[in-house]
């Protein structure tokens, strides 16, 4: 079994339950540093995207495209947008198919990271959600199944944020405060983070 | 604040349902969201044009759906960009099967929702594509036209957009000669006053009573040059100058002229500004094809002008004077 509407669905539901208190701690983490409205959009989003999830279609293209329209209707964030920026590039990777092997998922996150360099103007090395991307790219490449993904992404996702907990945001609102950003998890790295602790086997 | 508003979170779908019930034979609201005001019905066999942004500007942007001008337009809060959704609507309103222009001004949220739009249309297979006006040359300097906001410029560039679609013309020559349009528009403002937004509550900047200040933004982005009130004809000529500084024009070279009013300026005060433009104009040998004076890209109650000029060739000539008709402007 592969990547489907079905796979989209169970990760909307697993990660709706648990996403009021990833909310709270990402407005936490996102007000230090001026911001503060990742949180909200998130919640807001995965809010929207139940309501849609038992009405994906089959094309896993036009599924991601649905979930992407879902979460701009929430607000004019940039996280937001990015976000959806990211599902449509996904998306445009797996066009017209119903099933998708899961060794071809680093590919289409790996087009979801060159679409938000593009639409965002962040780089590598900036200290953002995309640094995460990246790392979770590399871990998951050659991996074939999700039993073996889910702990490589985790393993990944912890040393990414200890990696770069030390270093400054050098883009976006959080660049003003890049001598507080020291010592703090990047919101949007960290919101990927807790996304994927949203998948593991209680 | 004092407005003649009911609450302010009501406001622009408020007013976008008075805008409806004045002229139902041009205007309707549709969308999921309702932030999208469209024609009556799309027109069939030609190439769409729609646009989209934040609210308060009216006319700007959703007021010149009409004939020979935009079939839908996506509506936004005041002064903040709409989100993807009432754009992508927009253009599956207009698109007739033969594609579809969104006529953008150069701010970053409405063009990273009209690209995700369009890259949405596409999906559909709608051929959906954008032409950027950034006409504001108080903005950034030539070197960095890109950077400069799309200010009053829209009026005519959306105006060559519908009559060219009008025409019959394909995707390719609308998208062409509405570049061209932008690309040989500018703009230039003058504030004297704030405007409020609603949620706002409070001015969006402050400003002494005596004071002007030259190239402000439509929603109070920092001009080139803060001083003291001058008279209307100084402060033309300064104006012109940096227009003219700009992008020259040429002996006998045709132009089109809009004298606009940002809401609060009185229609006089703006003949004013005309009258001291087109001599200055005229004697650094343009003609004025076409002139406008009026309030046609506001920014709600601020006070202040601006002064856009568009260099004509034929063609663009020829799309400019063809014929229009929505509740603000009549060609």
């Amino acid at each position: 079994m592969g990547i489907s509407k079905n796979t989209l669905k169970l990760a909307i539901e697993k990660i709706a339950e648990k996403i009021d208190p990833i909310g709270d701690e990402m407005n936490r983490l996102d007000g230090q540093l001026g911001d503060g409205d990742l949180g909200v959009t998130l919640v807001n989003g995965f809010r929207n995207l139940q309501g849609i999830k038992d009405d994906l279609p089959d094309d896993l293209g036009r599924a991601l495209f649905a979930m992407a329209k879902s979460v701009t209707a929430v607000s004019g964030s940039s996280f937001g947008t990015l976000l959806a920026t990211a599902l449509m590039a996904a998306g445009k990777q797996v066009k017209d198919q119903s099933n998708v092997a899961w060794s071809e998922l680093p590919g289409m996150l790996q087009a979801a990271q060159d679409a938000m360099v593009a639409r965002g103007g962040a780089s590598l090395g900036d200290k953002t959600m995309l640094d995460m991307m990246d790392s979770l790219i590399s871990a998951l490449s050659g991996l074939q199944t999700p039993a073996e993904m889910l702990p490589a992404a985790k393993t990944a996702a912890e040393q990414t944020l200890d990696s770069f907990r030390d270093q400054p945001n050098k883009i976006g609102r959080a660049r003003v405060y890049a001598e507080k950003s020291i010592g703090l998890d990047d919101p949007g790295m960290m919101a990927i983070a807790r996304m994927i602790d949203c998948f593991e086997t209680p | 604040m004092k407005k003649l508003i009911n609450t302010p979170e009501n406001y622009v779908d408020e007013v976008l349902a008075g805008m409806q019930a004045a002229h139902p034979e041009t205007y309707r609201i549709g969308g999921a969201t309702g932030r999208m005001l469209h024609r009556p019905a799309p027109v069939p066999e030609k190439v769409g044009v729609v646009s989209g942004g934040g609210f308060g500007h009216i006319p700007v942007f959703a007021g010149y759906v009409g004939d020979g001008l935009l079939d839908a337009c996506a509506v936004g809060d005041v002064f903040a960009s709409p989100d993807m959704n009432p754009m992508l609507e927009s253009i599956q309103f207009a698109d007739q099967g033969r594609g579809v222009l969104c006529v953008v001004g150069n701010y970053g949220g409405d063009r990273m929702n009209f690209d995700m739009a369009c890259e949405m249309a596409e999906m559909d297979d709608i051929e959906a594509r954008k032409v950027i006006v950034a006409d504001d040359v108080a903005a950034a300097g030539p070197d960095e036209a890109e950077k400069r906001r799309g200010v009053a410029g829209f009026v005519f560039v959306t105006k060559i957009a519908g009559a060219a679609a009008a025409q019959g013309k394909t995707l390719d020559d609308v998208v062409a000669v509405t570049q061209r349009a932008a690309d040989n528009v500018r703009s230039v403002g003058v504030a004297l006053s704030s405007c409020t937004v609603p949620q706002a509550g409070k001015p969006t900047f402050e400003i002494a009573d005596d004071e002007m200040e030259i190239g402000m933004g439509i929603h109070g982005e920092p001009g080139v040059r803060r001083g003291k009130l001058r008279p209307v004809d100084e402060i033309t000529d300064e104006m012109i100058d940096m227009l003219l500084a700009d992008k020259p024009v040429e002996a006998g070279g045709r132009i089109a002229v809009l004298i606009n009013g940002l809401g609060a300026t009185p229609i006089e005060e703006l003949y004013l500004v005309f009258r001291q433009a087109k001599a200055r104009l005229e004697s650094a040998g343009a003609v004025i094809a076409m002139h406008l004076v009026g309030n046609y890209a506001t920014s709600m109650e601020m006070a202040g002008a601006s002064i856009s000029v568009l260099h004509l060739d034929e063609e663009l000539e020829t799309l400019l004077t063809a014929p229009a008709n929505c509740p603000f402007w009549k060609v």
